[in-house]
């Protein structure tokens, strides 16, 4: 064991008991975590895949009859579904980032993180900044597969970057969901279900027809839920252009529900190191 | 810069429920000295080391290491320890290097800095040959000698080492063994090592310390501990029991204590060593000739046997994981 030596080598070694500077403590971690879901991409398929499928469906059986709707018809209506299509991919995927960290607490890494001088803030943001951003590409693959079947969005291809823009905001939100379920019950299956958990929001919103069509206690509802907001960001792209009195709701909801859901996870994180 | 030292006072961990796995515990560990934190499974080793690395909050009592406190200077402590724990730690996805290189890196490093490192780690442990290889491939072996090789990537002022050699066969001990000695010597480290293997805290240990059921039972250097059973034996063997009773009449005039089992007899004195002429010409005087004459010092197994009145069992057989410390607490999941 003590053939090599600590104290030779090529570098004179200095004693480095610091620790990298909060940026990179995130960059690191956030980047260690994205090679890890790129190396099981089996993860990654199934939620691109469903939201693939549920574009072509809306498309092929809402598309024609949309007609009823003012305003939208034919390849309008592509543009108005596209954006519920990416909402429901991204919570479909939130979880892919949170299993990782399950992974990371079942194998005892998760302590050896912990046990560096690194910030508890970074030991979070990692593992949701990683999944947000794969949620970013899984909106990117929805967009390309939109451009094949014909969407032609108002506001061309800065319009699209804006919407993968706002699907990334929107994943921090979710992967900080699941992130808290991972910390808070350290259960591969608890994490699991609690993505399902958020699936009714995309529902209780204005899913395939404007807000302005839906009534009574839907209305109420959809009216209180982030997603509502989002959808509306995200067609007035599609369908209208730059509107900014459809654009601001939308980020703020993403960072509302961002910022919401990190407390959430830092919480979780207390509570699982205060436990110990 | 820390004193390197580690200061336990009246140290207590309960859980909820009313077990306590750590009672009241004192001890501390001089700069540059090697502590041997010794005790059978669930006897409150490991929580008092997760407790000295900060993975822990302690119920009651005070702990400083390398002079920070562990509860309100944590990122100190994190910062000049190195720790390998018992659940080893990795990431079955990643490669070593890649493992290494992130911890470097996190402390601090650069990131040629890190891979120097990383390369010059990978070297002493010996893994050069399963560099590209994911982690998840390794055998036991190989897995803790990485964990040691990530707990070193800093140079700690202190490592803690949580039955470091647990699982090992024994080559790969004396290899750890070495590499923790050669720590000790040529770096200055002060090493926090507990083990369940008598042998190995006699080995390696400057100061030891029983620990059983959450309480200390005793401390002190090895041979200090041995010492204070008391004296060392000289053993004959006979033919029978009938010359070993003769010869044990011959020569209970020169001893305080003796005993006889079967055909051996045992002769308890100080300085036994120096006593073996005389008793074996007192012997050859009444024509009594043991087939054997042997030296036994008291063994840490003794030593334990007294403090604790039990004898402690190394079942290697055994999986570590599962045995003891409150139920459902040891995990990784609840902690």
């Amino acid at each position: 064991m003590a053939t090599a030596d600590l104290t030779s080598g090529t570098i004179s070694y200095q004693r480095k008991q610091t620790s990298a500077s909060w940026l990179s403590q995130l960059f690191l971690l956030t980047r260690r975590n994205l090679v890890n879901i790129f190396r099981t991409p089996e993860a990654l398929i199934p939620p691109i895949a469903i939201s693939v499928f549920f574009l072509v469906i809306y498309q092929s059986t809402l598309g024609t009859a949309a007609g009823f709707i003012p305003g939208l018809s034919g390849k309008g209506y592509l543009g108005f579904i596209l954006p519920l299509s990416i909402v429901s991919s991204s919570l479909a995927g939130a979880g892919i980032a949170a299993q990782n960290l399950v992974k990371d607490l079942e194998n005892g890494y998760f302590d050896k993180l912990l046990l560096t001088p690194i910030s508890r803030t970074a030991v979070v943001l990692g593992p949701i900044l990683a999944g947000s951003l794969v949620l970013g590409l899984q909106a990117l693959i929805v967009v390309g597969v939109g451009l094949l079947l014909g969407l032609d969005p108002a506001t061309g291809l800065p319009g699209l970057l804006a919407v993968v823009g706002l699907s990334v905001l929107l994943g921090t939100g979710f992967a900080g969901f699941t992130v808290s379920a991972a910390l808070g019950t350290g259960s591969a299956a608890a994490t699991q279900s609690a993505g399902f958990l958020f699936f009714p929001l995309t529902f209780l919103t204005a899913s395939f027809v404007p807000l302005e069509l839906l009534g009574g206690w839907l209305k109420t509802a959809a009216m209180f839920n982030p997603i509502t907001y989002v959808l509306g960001g995200m067609r007035s792209l599609m369908l209208t252009g730059w509107e900014t009195s459809e654009l601001w709701p939308a980020v703020a909801a993403c960072l509302l529900l961002a910022v919401a859901m990190y407390g959430l996870a830092a919480y979780a994180l207390r509570v699982r190191t205060r436990r110990k | 810069m820390s004193d390197r030292e580690i200061k336990v006072e009246n140290l207590s961990k309960s859980y909820p429920g009313g077990v306590t796995a750590v009672n009241d515990v004192s001890f501390s560990v001089p700069a540059g000295q090697i502590f041997g934190f010794l005790g059978p499974n669930g006897a409150g080793k490991s929580t008092t080391i997760k407790i000295l690395t900060t993975l822990a909050l302690p119920t009651s009592g005070r702990a400083t290491v390398g002079g920070f406190d562990v509860v309100s200077q944590a990122g100190d402590v994190r910062r000049i320890a190195g720790v390998a724990l018992q659940e080893i730690g990795l990431d079955p996805t990643m490669k070593s290097m890649e493992m290494l290189t992130l911890q470097g890196r996190l402390f601090g490093f650069n990131d040629r800095q890190a891979q120097n490192r990383a390369q010059e780690l990978i070297e002493l442990v010996k893994l050069t040959d399963a560099v590209d290889r994911r982690v998840g491939t390794y055998s036991g072996g190989m897995r803790r000698r990485l964990d040691l090789a990530l707990a070193l990537v800093h140079e700690p002022d202190i490592l803690f080492l949580d039955e470091p050699t647990t699982g090992l066969d024994p080559a790969s001990r004396r290899d750890i063994w070495e590499e923790v000695r050669r720590l000790n010597r040529q770096l200055g480290m002060t090493i926090f090592l507990t083990t369940q293997y008598l042998e190995e805290a006699d080995e390696l240990a400057d100061i030891v310390a029983i620990i059983n059921n959450g309480r200390l039972a005793a401390q002190g250097s090895p041979n200090k501990l041995k010492a204070s059973l008391g004296a060392e034996s000289i053993n004959l063997v006979f033919d029978n029991n009938e010359l070993a009773e003769q010869a044990a009449g011959k020569i209970v005039d020169m001893t305080e204590r003796i005993q006889v089992d079967r055909d051996t007899v045992r002769v308890y004195m100080e300085q036994a060593a120096q006593a073996i002429p005389s008793v074996v010409n007192r012997l050859q005087q009444a024509d009594l000739n043991p087939i054997s004459l042997t030296l036994t010092q008291p063994t840490l197994d003794d030593v334990f046997l007294q403090v604790t009145g039990e004898r402690l069992k190394e079942e290697t057989a055994q999986p570590a994981a599962v045995v003891a410390e409150p139920a459902g607490r040891r995990g990784r999941r609840r902690k």
